[in-house]
C-alpha cells in the first residue's frame, strides 16, 4: 500500500470515528431527552392522581404519553437507520443511503401514514442488520466498528438486531401470540448478543473447547 | 400463626445472625473510615478476613430465610371442602372462557401452596446487600487499593445498619403476607366467606407469589443493582483521579450490571402482560426503569471514547447519575402510586 492510499485510508477512518463520535453523542441526547419525559411521566401520573381514576383517564394518559414520545422515538430509530449501514457502507455511500431511507420514509408517511414511514426505516434498518451480522459472522474484514475482535462485533451486531426487532415488536403489540415470540426472539438475540459482546475472550474460549472435544 | 409456621424461632435465630453480622460490619466500617482519610492503610488484612466473614454470615442469613420460606411452603395450602371446590371449579371453568391468561382449576389432591420466592417485602434489601457484599468483596481482592476498599466497606456498613434500622427481615417477617392469608388459617369462616376470600388469595398467589417470572425478574435487577452501586464507587474515584485500573474494574461491574438490568427488564415484560393486561404502559415504576436504562446505555456507550479526557470525566458523572436514577428509581414504588405498589 503506498503512502498516499495509507494517508487516504487513515483520513477516511478518522472522519469515520468522528461521525461514530458524533452519532453516540446524538444517541445519548435522544436517551437523555426520554429519561427526562419518563421522569415528566412519572411526576404527571402522581400529580394527577390517574391511579384512581377510570380506565378511559388512563387510556388518554397513555395516548398523551405516547405523542409526546413519539418524535424522540423517531429520531432513535432514525439514529438507528445511520448506525447500522455504517458498518456496511463508506462515509459518502452512508449519506446517500441516509437521504434515500429520508426520502423513502417521508414519502411512505406521506402516502399511508407515519406509523408505514417508520416500518420502512425499521424493516430497511433489519435487512441491513441482517447482513451484517452475517458478515461478522463469517468474520468480513469490510465491516467498520469501533471495536476489533470477532465476538464483540457478532456480539454488537446481534444486540442491535434485538433493539430494531424490539421496536417492531412494540408496533405488533395488537397481535399477542406473534408479539410474544417476536418478543422471546428479541431477548435471546440481546442475551447472546451481550453475552457475545462484553465476555468476548470467554466466549472464543468456550467455542474453542467444544470445537476442540 | 405461629402454631402453623416457626415464625418466633425464624426470628430469633435470624435476629442473632443479623446481630454478628451488625458488629462484623462495624469493625469493617471502623476500618473503612479510617483508611479513607490516612495516607499509609493499616488494618488491610484482617478486614479481608473479616469481611469474608460478613459474606458468609450474609449466606447464613439467606440460607434461614430459604429454611423458611420452605416452612410456609409445607403449612399453609390453601384447602377447600369438596363441595366449595367443585364449585369453585364450576366458577373457574366459566371465568376462564374467552380469557387470555386463565386462573389453573383447583386440584383437591394437590392443593395450592405457597412458594414464596426469597426477595419479598424486607427479604428483597437483604438480597440486594448480600449481592453487595459478594461483589464488594470479590472488588477488594481484585484491587489492592485501599482507599478504594475503605469506600467499599463504608457502603457496605450503610447497607447493614439500613437493613438493622430499617429493613429486618427477621423481626415480624412478611408482614403483608402474614396479615392477607391470617384469616384464611385463624379465623372460623362460613362457606360464603371461604370463597370469597379464596377468590381473593388464589389470583395473587398465582400471578404474584408463585408467578415463575418473580424467581427472574426481581433478583436480575437487584443483582443490578449492587453492579450500579459498584460502578457508582469507581466513578467517584474516576472522578478524583485517572486511574486504569479502577476505570476497567468499574466497566466490568457496569457490563455485568447492564447484563443483568436489561434482561431482568425484559423478562418483567411478558409476566406484566400476563398479570396487569396492556393497562401497564407509562406506569411510574415503568417510567423510571426506562429512564434508568437510557442512562446506563449511555454510560456504556460514552465509555467506549473514555480515553478522551472530556470523555472520561462526562462517563464517570454519568456512572454516579446512573446510581442516583438506580435510587429513585427504587423509591418511586413507594412514593408514586401505579401498578407496582400494588404487589
Amino acid at each position: 500500500m503506498s503512502a498516499q492510499q495509507m494517508e487516504s485510508e487513515h483520513k477516511i477512518l478518522k472522519r469515520a470515528g468522528s461521525l461514530d463520535y458524533y452519532l453516540i453523542l446524538a444517541t445519548a441526547g435522544v436517551l437523555f431527552a426520554i429519561s427526562v419525559i419518563c421522569v415528566y411521566g412519572m411526576l404527571y401520573f402522581k400529580f394527577a392522581s390517574l391511579q384512581q381514576l377510570p380506565a378511559p383517564a388512563k387510556m388518554a394518559y397513555m395516548d398523551t404519553m405516547n405523542i409526546v414520545v413519539a418524535p424522540f422515538v423517531i429520531i432513535l430509530i432514525l439514529l438507528l437507520g445511520i448506525c447500522v449501514p455504517k458498518r456496511l457502507l463508506p462515509a459518502r455511500q452512508l449519506n446517500w443511503f441516509g437521504a434515500v431511507l429520508a426520502v423513502a420514509c417521508t414519502g411512505v408517511s406521506f402516502l399511508l401514514g407515519i406509523k408505514a414511514g417508520l416500518i420502512v426505516v425499521l424493516a430497511a434498518s433489519l435487512l441491513l442488520q441482517l447482513v451484517v451480522l452475517g458478515m461478522a459472522a463469517a468474520g468480513s474484514r469490510h465491516l467498520h466498528f469501533e471495536k476489533s475482535g470477532y465476538w464483540v462485533r457478532v456480539g454488537s451486531s446481534l444486540i442491535h438486531l434485538g433493539l430494531i426487532l424490539f421496536v417492531l415488536d412494540l408496533l405488533l403489540y395488537r397481535h399477542p401470540f406473534l408479539h410474544l415470540v417476536l418478543f422471546w426472539v428479541t431477548t435471546g438475540a440481546s442475551v447472546l448478543g451481550m453475552l457475545c459482546c462484553f465476555y468476548a475472550q470467554t466466549a472464543a474460549n468456550v467455542v474453542r473447547k467444544i470445537r476442540q472435544q | 400463626m405461629e402454631d402453623l409456621v416457626p415464625i418466633n424461632l425464624f426470628t430469633q435465630v435470624g435476629n442473632t445472625l443479623l446481630w454478628v453480622l451488625l458488629v462484623v460490619t462495624v469493625f469493617v466500617g471502623a476500618s473503612g473510615t479510617v483508611n479513607l482519610f490516612r495516607t499509609a492503610p493499616v488494618l488491610q488484612r484482617i478486614t479481608g478476613h473479616l469481611f469474608i466473614l460478613l459474606t458468609f454470615v450474609f449466606l447464613a442469613g439467606f440460607s434461614w430465610i430459604c429454611w423458611f420460606h420452605y416452612q410456609v411452603y409445607l403449612s399453609l395450602p390453601l384447602e377447600l371442602p369438596a363441595n366449595l371446590a367443585e364449585y369453585l371449579n364450576r366458577q373457574l371453568e366459566m371465568m376462564n372462557r374467552g380469557a387470555e391468561y386463565g386462573l389453573p382449576l383447583y386440584n383437591p389432591e394437590a392443593p395450592p401452596r405457597y412458594l414464596l420466592p426469597l426477595w419479598l417485602e424486607n427479604e428483597k434489601y437483604y438480597f440486594w446487600f448480600m449481592c453487595y457484599a459478594f461483589m464488594a468483596l470479590i472488588g477488594h481482592f481484585r484491587l489492592e487499593h485501599p482507599r478504594l476498599r475503605a469506600a467499599l466497606h463504608i457502603l457496605m456498613a450503610i447497607q447493614v445498619a439500613i437493613l438493622f434500622l430499617a429493613a429486618n427481615p427477621f423481626t415480624d417477617p412478611l408482614p403483608k403476607f402474614f396479615s392477607a392469608v391470617e384469616p384464611w388459617f385463624t379465623q372460623d369462616l362460613s362457606m360464603g366467606q371461604r370463597f370469597g376470600l379464596f377468590m381473593q388469595l388464589y389470583p395473587k398467589m398465582v400471578f404474584y407469589y408463585n408467578a415463575e417470572y418473580m424467581w427472574f425478574h426481581p433478583p436480575l435487577l437487584f443483582l443490578s443493582y449492587a453492579c450500579i452501586t459498584m460502578t457508582f464507587v469507581t466513578s467517584i474515584f474516576m472522578l478524583a483521579r485517572r486511574e486504569l485500573a479502577i476505570e476497567i474494574m468499574g466497566y466490568d461491574y457496569a457490563k455485568l450490571g447492564f447484563f443483568m438490568l436489561t434482561l431482568g427488564m425484559l423478562l418483567g415484560y411478558p409476566w406484566a402482560l400476563k398479570a396487569w393486561g396492556p393497562n401497564w404502559w407509562w406506569d411510574p415504576k415503568v417510567c423510571s426503569s426506562i429512564m434508568l436504562w437510557a442512562i446506563y446505555s449511555t454510560y456504556l456507550h460514552t465509555r467506549l471514547y473514555a480515553n478522551k479526557p472530556f470523555m472520561w470525566y462526562f462517563s464517570s458523572i454519568l456512572g454516579i447519575i446512573c446510581f442516583l436514577a438506580m435510587i429513585f428509581t427504587f423509591i418511586s414504588s413507594f412514593f408514586f402510586p401505579g401498578e407496582h405498589t400494588l404487589v
